[in-house]
């Protein structure tokens, strides 16, 4: 089944790569389709996984390179399903976005097939070596996408996100292989190694940790390894934005959960304090820096920092003690894991946002806009709603998370849980400063036949805000799948 | 059952707005959509009656170990019914009151904004609480912005929903030292908590009842809050939004009144905002505002009878604050709308509009706190819950209640006065339904008289839940004294003619920024916040991210030393994929070939360090992770070919 889940994309590329010669619209409908098969098989997984079975389901384990202990494994606990249905959501939403392709249609429904397929594996994959060669192939995918169609310094970005991201996930590398290698018999398994705990009390295990940290770190990415994150926004398109942010910083932190906090449990507990430090000042600088731009993308761009800022918080309070508070830690690590959700679905609706804008004025700067409200009043209600998600409204999915990190938080950092909190006093002044530039006030001359969404983008965004919505609402069903699993990792 | 109480109002709220979707001639006029908002509270208040009869109550887990409780105390009681009935009147003048498009927006807009408040009246946890608490905000902050044409009101909704927040973060902070202490997050946890996380959770429920209360130094955003259309406002300022901080107070009062800071802490805030608003109030020259000050002064008295002990006594000022504020704005709403403009000395409009005169009135008495009114005994019985915890207290709230006396009767002369120095012609007469709400609100308010009763009110303090405190002669007398020097000094500073020029003196000024406290917030806080916002966006442009790009440059070097000294096998390997895709790259035209290069020199250069740093790690392994890294460079190459 999980199998199928990645393989079905993957083919959905590859027959896109080799048939040449269909028409714009075949391709787009047929990438439609292929995205729209994700969808389905994720539900009938979600439908099928047992609450009270075993940590990781649809288990499929094949060798591939023995000697090594390496293989094709896949199997997904509450935490990774939950991943694998926002990143299967999130593809269709944006292969369905309108986005101008400039001609090369079939390429870039390719290469958005390829990176699903990549993206999925990832969250899937129960063995480390494939989960590095997954983490690295995003970074091909997304180098083309970015650097193909992207805006005018596109080139220049692509390179820097790839080469950075890259040098991180060499970083991350020395780790896995360090944690492979510690196994007797050698073995990527990650079950395996969660079991044995190969690295407790081992002179170099500080170091091994420094290595992966740094590494998912620039992926997730954390203050100061974000730089390369709003130049890769800003020359992405949008499409590529929301993908980059939608799923692929969940890489980081969703490595963050598998490998440091339960491969390393003891190691990282001797320096989880760190991290939530880290994860503090991430959310300060990221909201500070996000309120000091001017341009519409640059600022949505900065706000991920902020966000990942609460999900690796609520991942290093999870992993702040090894007994003890066991209810308020499993509450932090799900309310990390559904700020990855929910980060991927409101982010995801606000860079494909950006992108209506952009196609529509070709600006970017929040001085240019003014008064739109009165001339794409669909567009404001997308606009406002994704907003209040963004900076925490309750009754959205976004408070969700943030009410669990905090909260979770507090029982193990308490000071800096209540340092974090003033995050959410900037989110609030920078987006509602955001609609107030945008969308309010005297309507400028300059854009005073804007055409509102059209049906395609309507359907998309009802159906992303939608869930961000009912899940902010009724929580209950997404709650119990993810803390089945943060229970069992936390150790309660 | 008591699930309606926020869900009914809300469904309708949703439906009023999604009305304005409907093609022109399908949409409902204003009459039927305010008959309908109208009906639609009364419903609501007979469903909150309902409740009340029966008790319901429900739980529902959220997941995550985490559940939510409705349940109505005394205190919720009182409020379920009030907000509702408030409510009424208010959403049938706005129908009327406010005209052209975007009404089905306004109306849907407070019927929200009452659904959040019966959320928040309801909840009986802090995870529900805290959402009711934020709801409320951002329906504030759409009915405040509501005419965003003009960019100045969204920026003023913005003021109001930062300030509120901050006093969010408190609730914040307080559910989660109950959870790490106690596990649950339900109100009837707290006695189980240990006496600093006690504290700890007294201390966010004040910040966040003291912001959400226009109490100093948050005060100055109810006047940002007059943005907002006067229906709005009448709302925002009697049973919800501001009156979600006093309520908060006197529902946990029980609860949090061991620690020995939380009454002293109330009472010194109430009165400082009872005296400051006051004076605030009486400088002011915008109707409207003079309105928003005085509810920050009102909510201080509140405050002290919470601090007092007597959450009852602040619970029943709470009420008749209520229905004599909403009144007043609706009242003013017309001096605004026959004059067009919000500046009181503009208005003097008795001898235009006498019955309406009369009828606000009738609110500037209450608000004066004139015996036999309810707002009259509500205040002498804070008076005498003040004298419980010392003289000085009583003494002192019966100078503010003096300085409500001043205030209010400055604005019924300025506003309503008949000495013919009014406009010429009104730009707009009211509308009947407008007179109607005024009037139903009114005679509520004289209706409240009867707690003059002495048995009736002492029932109503012993029904929710308190004791009557035991006043003195002295206090009646004093508080009455200075009540009629308040409304007597009024009338002299009128009759000289100077009573609308206040502002303009050197002191008036000085009131009338609320004492600086607006330039604080924007001193201390905004400016800031923008500066540094503004300087680390700077900073992280040419530093951080100038330390990567040297790092960069650093690495780059590095790696083409390491290049030249590396293994003749890596080489082989590396260049063969690296001149197989650089082959690949040339084939087509188009942008990504430099790219390509770019990237497979640097896939190269890395491939080669990993090659180095694992092969110290395991030699004999080498071969194979070569491998591992081939097979990953080839899929690159496939994907590469893919994407041509």
């Amino acid at each position: 089944m999980l199998t199928t889940l990645v393989a079905v994309p993957l083919l959905g590329a590859i027959v896109l790569a080799v048939t040449p010669g269909w028409s714009d619209r075949l391709v787009k409908r047929a990438a439609v389709a292929v995205a729209a098969v994700p969808v389905v098989l994720v539900a009938v997984v979600v439908a099928g996984f047992e609450l009270d079975g075993p940590s990781f389901q649809f288990v499929v384990d094949v060798d591939w390179i023995p000697t090594l202990g390496v293989g094709w494994r896949v199997g997904v606990d509450g935490i990774s399903l939950a991943l694998v249905a926002v990143t299967a959501v999130l593809f269709l939403a944006v292969i369905a976005y309108p986005e101008d392709t400039r001609g090369m249609s079939r390429q870039y429904h390719g290469w958005l097939l390829f990176l699903e397929a990549v993206s999925l594996g990832l969250f899937v994959t129960l063995d480390l070596v494939v989960f590095y060669v997954f983490f690295d192939l995003s970074l091909v995918g997304m180098y083309f996408l970015v650097s193909r169609w992207g805006h005018q310094d596109a080139e220049r970005a692509a390179l820097k996100f790839f080469l950075y991201t890259l040098l991180g996930s060499l970083s991350l590398l020395l780790g896995i292989l360090a944690l492979g290698l510690a196994m007797d018999p050698i073995t990527f398994d990650m079950r395996a190694i969660i079991e044995a705990q190969p690295l407790a009390g081992a002179a170099a295990a500080g170091l091994v940790l420094l290595a992966v940290l740094v590494g998912l770190g620039i992926k997730t990415p954390v203050v100061p390894f974000h730089t390369w994150l709003p130049a890769a926004h800003v020359e992405a398109p949008a499409t590529g934005s929301a993908i980059l942010a939608g799923v692929l910083l969940k890489m980081g932190t969703y490595g963050l959960i598998r490998i440091p906090l339960e491969m390393m449990s003891e190691t990282f507990q001797r320096y989880a304090v760190w991290v939530a430090v880290v994860a503090v000042v991430s959310i300060l600088y990221g909201a500070l820096v996000a309120f000091g731009q001017d341009d519409l993308k640059r600022r949505i761009a900065y706000t991920s920092v902020n966000h990942m800022g609460y999900s690796v918080l609520g991942i290093a309070a999870a992993g702040g003690l090894l007994a003890g508070d066991e209810a308020a830690r499993a509450l932090a690590l799900t309310g990390a894991t559904v700020e990855m959700v929910a980060h991927g679905l409101i982010t995801g609706s606000l860079f494909l946002l950006t992108g209506s804008v952009w196609r529509r004025t070709q600006e970017y700067d929040l001085d240019a806009y003014g008064g739109l409200s009165s001339t794409v009043p669909a567009m404001t209600t997308a606009m406002v709603l994704a907003s209040f998600a963004s900076l925490g409204l309750p009754g959205l999915i976004g408070f969700v998370a943030e009410f669990q990190v905090f909260v979770g938080t507090f029982a193990v950092y308490p000071v800096l849980a209540a340092i974090g909190l003033l995050g959410i006093l900037v989110t609030a002044a920078l987006f509602l400063q955001l609609l107030q530039r945008m969308f309010f006030g005297e309507r400028t001359t300059r854009f005073e036949d804007l055409t509102d969404l059209d049906g395609t983008e309507r359907t998309v965004l009802v159906g992303l805000l939608g869930l961000v919505v009912v899940l902010g609402v009724a929580p209950r069903p997404m709650l119990d799948l993810v803390h089945q699993a943060t229970t069992l990792v936390t150790g309660g | 059952m008591i699930a309606l109480l926020p869900l009914l109002p809300a469904v309708l709220g949703v439906a009023t707005w999604a009305s304005d979707a409907l093609p022109s001639r399908r949409r409902p006029p204003p009459s039927a959509l305010g008959v309908a908002a109208t009906v639609g509270m009364l419903l609501t208040a007979a469903i909150a009656a309902l409740v009340v009869t029966r008790d319901s109550t429900a739980v529902a887990a959220l997941g995550a170990g985490l559940q939510v409780e409705l349940a109505l105390d005394p205190t919720a009681r009182v409020m379920a019914l009030l907000v509702p009935l408030v409510a009424a009147p208010v959403v049938g003048y706005a129908a009327v009151h406010e005209e052209g498009a975007g009404l089905p927006r306004l109306l849907g807009m407070l019927q929200l904004f009452v659904a959040a408040m019966l959320l928040l009246v309801a909840a009986a946890d802090l995870l529900l609480l805290l959402v009711g608490w934020e709801l409320v905000a951002a329906a504030s902050w759409g009915l405040i912005g509501w005419e965003w044409r003009d960019a100045s009101r969204p920026a003023r909704a913005a003021h109001a929903f930062h300030a509120t927040r901050a006093g969010t973060l408190g609730l914040f902070v307080a559910a989660g030292a109950l959870f790490a202490d106690t596990g649950s997050l339900a109100f009837s946890s707290v006695p189980d908590a240990g006496a600093g996380t006690l504290g700890v959770v007294a201390a966010g429920v004040v910040l966040a009842a003291v912001s959400k209360s226009g109490q100093v130094p948050f005060a100055p955003w109810l006047t940002s809050a007059m943005a907002g259309p006067t229906p709005a406002s009448a709302l925002l300022h009697s049973a919800t939004m501001v009156a979600a901080g006093a309520f908060a107070l006197a529902r946990l009062e029980p609860l949090l009144a061991p620690i020995g800071w939380f009454g002293p802490v109330l009472i010194g805030i109430g009165l400082t905002t009872a005296l400051a608003g006051g004076i605030v109030a009486a400088v002011r020259a915008d109707a409207k505002e003079v309105l928003a000050a005085s509810t920050s002064a009102q909510y201080g008295l509140m405050l002290v009878a919470i601090g007092a002990g007597h959450p009852a006594i602040a619970m029943l000022h709470l009420v008749v604050h209520a229905v004599f504020k909403s009144q007043l704005f609706l009242s003013t709403g017309i001096a605004i709308e026959a004059v067009g403009s919000r500046s009181l000395g503009r208005m003097r409009l008795g001898g235009h509009l006498p019955l309406a005169a009369w009828v606000a009135g009738i609110g500037a008495a209450a608000l004066a706190a004139v015996p036999p009114l309810g707002a009259g005994w509500t205040k002498e019985e804070v008076v005498a819950a003040g004298a419980a915890s010392g003289t000085v207290v009583a003494v002192l709230v019966a100078v503010a209640g003096g300085l409500s006396a001043y205030y209010a009767t400055r604005l019924q002369l300025l506003a309503w006065g008949g000495d013919g120095s009014g406009p010429r012609q009104l730009v707009r007469r009211p509308r009947r339904s407008e007179h109607a709400a005024t009037i139903a609100l009114a005679a509520a308010g004289l209706l409240a008289g009867l707690l003059w009763v002495p048995s009736l009110g002492e029932r109503a303090i012993t029904a929710l839940g308190g004791e009557p405190p035991t006043g003195h002669a002295w206090q009646v007398v004093l508080s009455l004294t200075l009540l009629a020097l308040g409304g007597y000094g009024a009338w002299v500073v009128q009759q000289r003619g100077r009573i609308a020029t206040v502002a303009s003196t050197d002191v008036g000024h000085v009131a009338d920024r609320w004492f600086g406290l607006r330039d604080l917030a924007r001193v201390a806080v905004a400016d800031p916040l923008h500066r540094s916002s503004a300087a680390l966006a700077r900073f992280d442009d040419r530093i951080v991210d100038r330390g990567v790009q040297l790092a960069a440059a650093a690495a780059e070097g590095a790696s083409r030393v390491l290049r030249r000294t590396a293994e003749v096998r890596v080489d082989a390997v590396v260049e063969a994929v690296a001149r197989a895709t650089t082959g690949l790259a040339t084939i087509g035209a188009g942008l990504a070939e430099r790219g390509v290069d770019a990237v497979v020199g640097g896939v190269a250069v890395l491939v080669e360090r990993a090659g180095d740093d694992a092969r110290r790690v395991q030699t004999g392994l080498v071969h194979h992770q070569f491998t591992v890294i081939a097979i990953g460079l080839a899929v690159a190459v496939a994907a590469a070919l893919v994407g041509r």
